[in-house]
């Protein structure tokens, strides 16, 4: 057996906001500050064993995070294109930078990178009526955000849950664009059914592919058809079911990824971002992915 | 000036007709009803007679605003609403805190008085006690205030009525229809200077273009909160009364103008205002004033 993979997550982590506190401090002219919300899930994180952690992604649904401050950009009823997109100021960079004086000394940070096709998909192009374009341009912004990210993080991860949806013949070229200046590790993630875009995945330009195996079990035998020269992010417990899996089921699991990655399962992390799970059961499905690895790999 | 593409909705309740095309209607004014520690009825008789007064005089439909801080005060103000505000009028009950919203309505209930009351306000705060509370005991109105934390913008606010900003599990809007109120008016959320102020007044036509609901705020907040003034003492009280022209010049329907007061100032101010926008857009547009517009009654 090879190195011990490190448990990680994909991203969000369910945090409840206490609404009413906004409005009081509206009202008082006070502002209110987010940074107890990320040091909750950060809390969660931590304490549940995870090596490497994000920033629980608490202030929207993960694509928002990115349309709120890139230029040309507007939410509305959905997030809106509205003009040329362009790097206007970094987006996540300051939310990372409090993680890390609040984290343990040897936890560390995997910054998230909302994927440019991804964005493309999610929102309501009414400027650019031109989906390729649109894509290259919000991958120059995002190349911006990961260059900045990467001083203060271990790993960078781009999350493309599109891909598996539909896959444009320039998504390798996307990635290229937004990963060129990185010089830590990056990752891929592509939750869903990816069993049909496995030879595009192999060819990403990423250290490690992040995949749902959990919810899509078929995928390890999909895998079995190819020679995986990439290191493999495991998901292993699910993001879209409260219940909770129990040790030996996540052992299980871990071993027939075993079985089929052999020394090239790097990650073990949930499927995908746990925010539209109870608090509770996140806590206790990143507990038991922890103790699951320590019981396997020691 | 100008006129909306969007259909404008107009609401016809109790003394009041609000909403419609700049010109149309003359704007509404929320006077309120502070009282500062104990409630002092006496002067707020006068001032609510006056402001009654003013709104005859002017045209300008007039709706007193009862800042209810207290679980104690709830009866007494509404002694005071049944004894002193003419049965054809509307009032609003100002409340911050959520148990003591759900006190109110349960009172307004008990003293028949729901269906004369607005509701200040549903916001991206309210519990789900309140909803369930507003579903029993529904008001005749409710004011949204559209306050996104994640974005202070025009296009922040249509955020949050269209979905609160992801911090209610539906927008603004459609809370409010799904609790049952039928007359929703939309106030921009007043922010401070320095944080976004403009934008209370600019998400004005921005919102009545994109619902065509009756839309304004509470701009004076903006005044009270520009401590620099308070180096113009003589100015200030002007400033606060006139800062109230920025909504129907932009196609506003109301104006929460803060403590009744100020109603002397402010009235014939939105008067003169409503006169000018209504002179254009009937030139232009061919908006027609409506029968109690201020242009009626002066010219």
């Amino acid at each position: 057996m090879e190195d011990k993979p490190n448990t990680t997550v994909i991203g969000s982590y369910p945090i409840k906001i206490d609404n009413h506190e906004f409005i009081n401090n509206y009202y008082q002219n006070k502002k209110t500050s987010w940074q107890r919300y990320i040091k909750n899930a950060v809390d969660d994180m931590v304490n549940a064993g995870i090596d490497i952690i994000s920033d629980g992604q608490t202030r929207d649904p993960f694509v928002n995070i990115y349309f709120r401050k890139i230029k040309g950009c507007r939410i509305r009823a959905r997030p809106e294109v509205v003009d040329n997109v362009e790097f206007e100021k970094p987006i996540t960079v300051d939310d990372i930078k409090y993680v890390k004086k609040i984290i343990p000394e040897k936890t560390r940070i995997v910054g998230l990178i909302a994927g440019p096709y991804t964005l493309t998909k999610s929102c309501v192009d009414m400027y650019y009526n031109d989906e390729k374009k649109l894509s290259f341009d919000l991958a120059d912004v995002l190349q911006k955000e990961a260059e900045l990210l990467q001083k203060h993080v271990d790993l960078i991860s781009v999350d493309e849950p599109f891909f598996s949806v539909s896959i444009p013949d320039y998504a390798c070229d996307l990635i290229e664009i937004v990963t060129k200046k990185l010089s830590c590790r990056k990752r891929l993630h592509v939750c869903g059914d990816v069993s049909k875009i496995i030879p595009v995945l192999l060819d990403m330009p990423v250290d490690i592919l992040s995949h749902e195996f959990k919810a899509q079990p078929g995928l390890f035998n999909n895998f079995k058809d190819y020679s995986v020269d990439k290191k493999i992010c495991l998901g292993c417990v699910r993001s879209d079911k409260k219940r909770v899996e129990d040790i030996e089921e996540i052992k299980k699991h871990i071993l027939k990824g075993i079985d089929v990655f052999d020394g090239k399962i790097n990650q073990l992390s949930p499927d995908c971002g746990l925010r539209q799970i109870p608090r509770e059961n996140a806590f206790k499905k990143l507990s038991n992915l922890v103790k699951a690895g320590e019981e396997i790999y020691g | 000036m100008f006129s909306f593409t969007k259909k404008q909705k107009t609401y016809e309740i109790r003394n009041i007709k609000i909403g419609g095309q700049p010109g149309e209607n003359p704007t509404l004014l929320f006077g309120g009803f502070f009282f500062k520690g104990e409630p002092d009825f006496k002067t707020a008789e006068k001032d609510l007679e006056n402001m009654i007064y003013l709104s005859k005089k002017t045209g300008n439909p007039s709706i007193p605003d009862f800042f209810i801080k207290k679980e104690e005060f709830i009866e007494e103000i509404i002694i005071f609403i049944k004894k002193n505000l003419p049965s054809g009028y509307l009032f609003s009950v100002d409340i911050i805190e959520p148990e003591l919203k759900i006190k109110t309505l349960e009172s307004l209930k008990k003293e028949k008085l729901l269906d004369r009351t607005v509701f200040n306000s549903i916001h991206v705060g309210i519990t789900s006690e309140e909803k369930k509370c507003l579903k029993e005991n529904t008001p005749a109105m409710a004011i949204l205030v559209a306050f996104n934390p994640k974005d202070k913008s025009p296009d922040g606010k249509i955020e949050v009525l269209e979905n609160s900003a992801h911090l209610q599990k539906a927008g603004l809007i459609d809370i409010t229809k799904e609790i049952g109120i039928k007359n929703i008016l939309i106030d921009t959320a007043a922010m401070a200077p320095g944080d976004y102020s403009g934008s209370s007044i600019s998400a004005i036509p921005v919102i009545k273009e994109e619902y065509g609901l009756p839309t304004g705020c509470a701009i004076h907040n903006v005044v009270e909160k520009s401590k620099w003034l308070d180096d113009f003492k003589h100015a200030k009280k002007i400033v606060d009364a006139a800062s109230n022209m920025d909504i129907p010049l932009f196609g506003g329907d109301f104006a929460i103008f803060g403590p009744v007061q100020n109603a002397d100032f402010v009235f014939p101010i939105i008067a003169w205002q409503d006169i000018l926008v209504s002179e254009y857009t009937e030139n232009y547009f061919g908006t027609k004033p409506s029968k109690d517009h201020p242009r009626r009654k002066f010219f």
